[in-house]
């Protein structure tokens, strides 16, 4: 339990945005994993100032702080493992300003990630980070994880769209890093450091965004295979044909299944993978370029190849990759969700190996992913009443992931270390690579009051 | 807590935060105890023996407009508005009702001898101590702004109902059976009228339904059964008995509690479930009986050039939602407007009543509710016509604050008006 002097002090700095009542320490004690640790305490501050001075008593008090967004993550990094206080950004949700001139926006980190797209959008300007959940995350979730999305293999991820943050560290102070110009290089990039350290090293107070010119014309086509080798061997020859789409999602047989239980979609006989393309750009482009991928897919053993450039067209399309989540619920309730990323070269060989561990461990594994990088999110569904499967499935999940480094890959592709992956840490960067990081979170949070038990595994509770 | 279907209902939550996109509450209060994932997780709670306060988690399910648009994006198919409505009735069991709602929803409304009588209470209260406001739909009465009433204006009240209005035998049996439903009858009687009218002209026998007690939603999303079943009871004998073929409910409102709230609170295998069953199997909203009867055949050309989209359609969550209602409403209101409709700005935003979170927390009600009607004025509308009692007092409360000129009808006050400019002209078809 939070020392009281610490709530009555918090108190009265946050008057009735602080809030120590059960009913809502329980709406802030889960976010999309579903697991739950019920916090000491929420606070919903609304301006840099105040959550400066929350972080300055959480390191006079000792507690821990976890910086929350809209909850809407996959690796369990706004959970309170070790109680203390929430300190949630819905409050701190304007957009500040978008500079059409220079192209950048300024936002706070509570800015839904779909209302700053839409109000680029409006002035012909795009920000083009979009991972699924971009309808209700926040940007400042998306910095500290690092979103990715479907676009990243054209545009990049969220770290390539951070020009400089304001941000206070785990000491309590308040820095601006970065630029609000194209390039800068003027000492450490903190910015860099910040994006992708899941509120263990700072928490985003005000984020200056980089926005590019709203693309003229989209083309979307689906690609159906005979198998996910045919797919795999498809997305390596866009790339080899220099052909850059703006998405490129692969469905292996399981997600489509899992699609076709909840949306009718008419499937041509002896599909068994699935890929889902987009080019976007100046109109005469979109076309010609549509036209190679078509080719492309169909030099590549595409059964069927379907287009759309209409708004409309191009939605239908999008279903099925759209559909995979709702899906997977139906055919199991607990789902081990990862998001490796492999080299492209190695996507077949990633397939093939997740099909037979998918047998030789009697668990259901649904893979679907942004094959353009080589990000496979792997499902793997249990019942959750079945210890055994229960074991089935983690032991699966451990082979995966010493699967995806030794082809040279990575655990995480967008969804971040948390608690989730936080036992493989060292398994993919090394004691060294674990050592220097706990070094540099030294620097930043000496009393180790920012969301701890996140990346690091066996980090003690803050002593409260 | 008691309700042994709540726990398969709230374990489809999968905690993804999509409800947190549409909550129209969301915005107003940002937290996360606004949302259906966080309604849920507090039911999940209570469930499993967490024990969070009851009345706190009571307080949490009634701030809630139930506009359902939750379970309708949930990717899940989550039945967010069941397990509130099943929550806060088995909390009312722990936490009781107010005292106001059990009297008002449970004895005066269920009674047609104290609705008639409250109302003329009522409308002799607003004479003698309200302030007058005079607006394009009728005149209103405005609160003063001290008493927590903030401001909020109300109707005035007729010196008498549409249903005490029909002659002694008149629409006593029918084909068609008409329920007006309380607003429409002694708040609005001008608008049971015009259904009347505008109904018959279908050629069938129409018959309305005198005596009826109130639908029995307020009582029932407050959680009150017993209120409910009250309401419930009588109405759906004297419905069964009169045996139409078909029922049809200018509120929508209604209409969602008979069609599905009724046959789940009533409990299933008894002879009032059948009725219940029964009931809803013939019930219909206004617009699709005006489509399906023939009713706009018969409306003559509107007007050319008139007041080109003026006219604009308030989809009513409750008829649009679960429903699925929308298109009917602006067919009628083409035929009878002509170019006169056009689709409105922001038409099928919630108009912010909620029943009685309108009372509960009328700040937060007038302030979505008058973004809605403001964003329609913007836009060009200047009536706005719509197919639900909750939604016309609620917009015609805010138009009353933010534009007076605007004018709020039901789409059958604009087929009436239809219908007697082609009294005389030949029909159309």
């Amino acid at each position: 339990m939070m020392d009281p002097k610490a709530l009555a002090a918090l108190g009265e700095l946050l008057g009735d945005r602080l809030r120590t009542s059960l009913e809502t320490r329980i709406c802030y004690s889960y976010d999309a994993t579903g697991k739950r640790f019920l916090p000491d305490a929420v606070a919903h501050p609304v301006d840099a100032e105040e959550v400066r001075r929350i972080v300055l008593l959480a390191n006079r008090h000792r507690f821990p702080v976890v910086p929350r967004g809209a909850g809407s993550g996959f690796s369990g990094g706004s959970l309170p493992v070790h109680g203390g206080v929430v300190l949630s950004t819905e409050r701190m949700d304007r957009l500040v300003a978008i500079d059409t001139e220079n192209l950048y926006a300024v936002v706070e980190p509570g800015v839904v990630t779909e209302t700053l797209k839409e109000e680029a959008r409006r002035r012909g300007l795009f920000y083009p980070p979009d991972p699924a959940s971009l309808k209700f995350s926040t940007i400042g979730g998306n910095i500290a994880e690092c979103a990715g999305g479907m676009c990243a293999v054209k545009y990049g991820v969220t770290r390539d769209y951070v020009l400089g943050l304001e941000a206070v560290l785990g000491t309590g102070e308040l820095v601006r890093t970065g630029v609000s110009t194209v390039k800068g290089v003027v000492g450490y990039d903190l910015t860099r450091m910040l994006v992708g350290s899941e509120g263990t090293l700072g928490i985003v107070t005000r984020a200056t965004l980089r926005l590019v010119p709203l693309p003229e014309a989209a083309a979307t086509m689906l690609a159906l295979f005979p198998g996910n080798r045919e797919a795999a061997g498809a997305v390596n020859a866009v790339v080899a044909a220099r052909v850059t789409p703006s998405a490129m999602e692969l469905m292996d047989r399981t997600a489509i299944d899992c699609v076709l239980a909840v949306v009718p979609i008419p499937l041509p006989e002896g599909t068994g993978s699935a890929l889902l393309l987009e080019v976007d750009g100046p109109a005469p482009s979109v076309a010609r370029d549509a036209d190679r991928l078509a080719e492309v897919c169909r030099a590549c053993g595409a059964i069927e190849v379907r287009r759309a450039s209409d708004a409309r067209g191009r939605e239908e399309l999008w279903k099925l990759r759209r559909s995979i989540s709702p899906g997977l619920r139906r055919l199991a309730p607990v789902k081990m969700n990862e998001d490796i990323v492999v080299p492209r070269s190695r996507l077949a060989d990633m397939f093939d190996f997740l099909a037979g561990l998918s047998a030789r461990k009697r668990v259901r594994i649904v893979n679907f992913g942004h094959a353009g990088d080589g990000n496979i999110h792997v499902n793997v569904m249990t019942s959750g009443t079945d210890a055994d499967e229960t074991r089935r499935a983690e032991e699966a999940v451990e082979e995966v992931f010493r699967k995806t480094v030794e082809v040279g890959g990575t655990i995480s592709g967008e969804h971040g270390i948390g608690i989730a992956k936080a036992p493989f840490l060292e398994m993919e960067v090394g004691p060294l690579g674990v050592s220097v990081m706990k070094r540099l979170k030294e620097c930043f949070d000496p009393n180790g009051i920012l969301n701890p038990g996140k990346i690091f595994l066996s980090e003690a509770a803050v002593r409260g | 807590m008691k309700d042994e279907t709540l726990p398969a209902l709230t374990g489809l939550c999968a905690k993804c935060g999509t409800c947190r996109t549409v909550c129209t509450l969301y915005p107003e209060r940002k937290a996360e105890i606004a949302v259906a994932r966080g309604k849920v997780a507090l039911l999940e709670a209570a469930l499993s023996g967490d024990d969070p306060d009851a009345e706190s988690v009571q307080e949490a399910l009634t701030d809630c407009l139930l506009c359902g648009r939750c379970e309708r994006a949930c990717p899940n198919q989550v039945l967010v508005e069941e397990i509130i409505m099943k929550g806060r009735a088995d909390l009312a069991e722990e936490v009781g009702i107010p005292a106001w709602k059990s009297i008002l929803f449970g004895k005066v409304m269920a009674s047609p001898g104290a609705t008639a009588a409250a109302r003329k209470a009522a409308a002799a209260g607003e004479r003698l101590l309200l302030s007058r406001v005079p607006t394009g739909s009728g005149l209103h009465y405005r609160f003063p702004g001290g008493l927590g009433t903030g401001g909020r204006t109300v109707p005035e009240l007729p010196a008498r109902g549409f249903v005490e209005s029909l002659r002694k035998r008149e629409a006593a049996s029918g084909e068609v059976m008409l329920f007006v439903g309380c607003v429409f009858d002694h708040v609005f009687p001008q608008v049971g009228r015009a259904a009347y009218e505008t109904v018959r002209a279908s050629g069938k026998s129409v018959a309305v339904l005198r005596d009826a007690a109130c639908c029995g939603l307020p009582a029932m999303v407050s959680g009150d059964r017993r209120s409910a079943m009250t309401c419930v009871e009588g109405n759906l004998r004297r419905l069964r008995s009169a045996d139409p073929e078909t029922i049809v409910f200018p509120c929508g409102s209604c209409l969602l509690m008979f069609r599905r709230n009724i046959p789940s609170l009533v409990p299933k295998g008894t002879p009032l479930h059948e009725d219940a069953l029964w009931v809803a199997d013939r019930s219909t909203d206004y617009a699709s009986f005006l489509l399906a009867s023939g009713v706009v055949d018969r409306l003559p050309e509107p007007p050319a050039g008139e007041r080109a989209g003026e006219i604009g359609y308030h989809d009513p969550c409750h008829l649009s939602g679960t429903l699925g209602k929308g298109p009917e409403a602006r067919e009628v209101l083409r035929r009878a407007a002509g170019s006169g409709f056009a689709e409105m700005e922001g038409a099928d935003r919630c108009c912010g009543y909620g029943g009685t979170f309108n009372v509960r927390d009328y700040p937060t009600s007038a302030r979505i509710g008058e973004g809605k009607v403001s964003l329609a004025a913007r836009g060009g509308t200047k009536v706005i016509s719509t197919a639900c009692s909750g939604c016309v007092l609620q917009m015609r409360d805010m138009a009353a604050r933010v534009d007076p000129s605007l004018r709020v009808v039901h789409i059958a006050e604009l087929v009436a008006q239809a219908l007697a400019r082609g009294e005389g002209a030949a029909p159309r078809r």
